[in-house]
């Protein structure tokens, strides 16, 4: 037996441009903001953030992105393009913020350079592959165990989500991270 | 065989203007002992991030040159730097102080690099050098913008370095990213 479905209209298709629009809006808000570089380690859920700063057109044209082998690394980077006046931010995927807290907590965070942090959150419900399901599940505490102010970024809202989390370490002593859930 | 105490002094000597980066434990004590002014970023933690670092400050003063102080320790902790710094070809002269132990945290023995030289000019630095002694050492000209190595046998302390750094992380900041600017 098969069910009888009543047919439903066909979704709107999910359109590239969409769901790159919220990426380049991403990119455009943290220029406008004064960032200089990006630095990080990919993630597929920042795909089209990463393809934005490949390209180095529109929002990127004028920022330098250069790609590093590890997180931590990433995070160093930026730590010596802050220290010499720059303004860089890093972009990675939740798996590396464990490579990443021994930089963030004896390097950015005593000195007070702090560069924002753009990070996936793979593992945020059940369903991920395995690999994320603990840092998907603590991410947000190991945040906030080290006081590493978080924005869960809105593809809906994309300038305004880069412009809340920048805001809430606007006093110069706080790391902001721009978490972000769903592919853009 | 060169003293690493005295090895740090002629590389500071050597490039007494450059902005330089050095890897925490004795090393930046003995930077700062030798010779503290605006231009040296201590490292106090974040082993093997001095390379990384001294990359960022490369980018963001392009006009400057840059040295970077590792130990044989650091420098194994984080050959994967190598190959990211290479891409960028900073003005960069990348120091290896190879006393062949971890000695601020008692002479434990490292991992060792066979050939850190060999290792940096695989990942694509422009030239590397190895030097056992004061004389081998002023006689290695880096050319001005490019990135190369230094790899200097050293002997340990054998002592204790000198004092921590008496400037908090923040006045480090500040001093030298006017050092960075000027």
């Amino acid at each position: 037996m098969t069910d009888v479905q009543t047919p439903t209209p066909p979704a709107p298709p999910v359109a590239v441009a969409d769901r790159d629009s919220a990426a380049l809006t991403l990119v455009r808000a943290f220029a406008d903001r004064g960032t200089t570089h990006f630095t990080g380690v990919p993630c597929s859920l920042l795909k089209g953030v990463f393809r934005a700063l490949e390209a180095g057109t529109g929002p990127a044209a004028g920022l330098s992105y250069f790609p590093a082998p590890r997180e931590d690394s990433a995070v160093g980077v930026a730590a010596g393009l802050a220290a010499a006046g720059a303004r860089p931010a890093v972009l990675m995927q939740n798996s590396g913020l464990g490579y990443s807290l021994n930089v963030l907590t004896s390097l950015n965070l005593i000195y007070d350079l702090h560069v924002p942090l753009v990070v996936s959150w793979r593992g945020h419900d059940a369903g991920d592959a395995v690999e994320h399901d603990i840092i998907g599940r603590e991410l947000l505490n190991l945040l906030d165990v080290f006081g590493l102010r978080h924005t869960v970024f809105d593809p809906e809202d994309a300038y305004a989500s880069v412009e809340r989390c920048l805001d809430a370490a606007d006093d110069g002593r706080t790391t902001p991270v721009l978490v972000v859930k769903e592919g853009i | 065989m060169f003293g690493i105490q005295d090895a740090i002094r002629a590389v500071t000597e050597k490039y007494p203007t450059s902005l330089t980066v050095s890897t925490c434990g004795f090393i930046t004590r003995d930077l700062y002992n030798t010779v503290d002014r605006p231009e040296n970023f201590y490292l106090v933690g974040s082993m093997g991030m001095a390379a990384p670092v001294g990359l960022g400050v490369a980018l963001a003063a392009p006009r400057r040159h840059v040295v970077v102080l590792d130990g044989d320790g650091s420098f194994a902790m984080n050959p994967g730097a190598l190959p990211m710094i290479a891409e960028h070809a900073p003005d960069l002269v990348h120091v290896v102080l190879d006393n062949g132990v971890h000695e601020s945290t008692g002479g434990q023995r490292p991992v060792r690099v066979a050939d850190p030289a060999g290792l940096a000019l695989a990942a694509g630095y422009a030239a590397a050098h190895t030097v056992t002694s004061a004389a081998e050492l002023a006689a290695v000209r880096t050319e001005p913008g490019v990135t190369s190595l230094i790899h200097i046998s050293c002997a340990p302390r054998g002592a204790h370095a000198g004092k921590r750094v008496e400037w908090t992380p923040q006045q480090m900041v500040e001093r030298f990213r006017a050092a960075a600017a000027a």
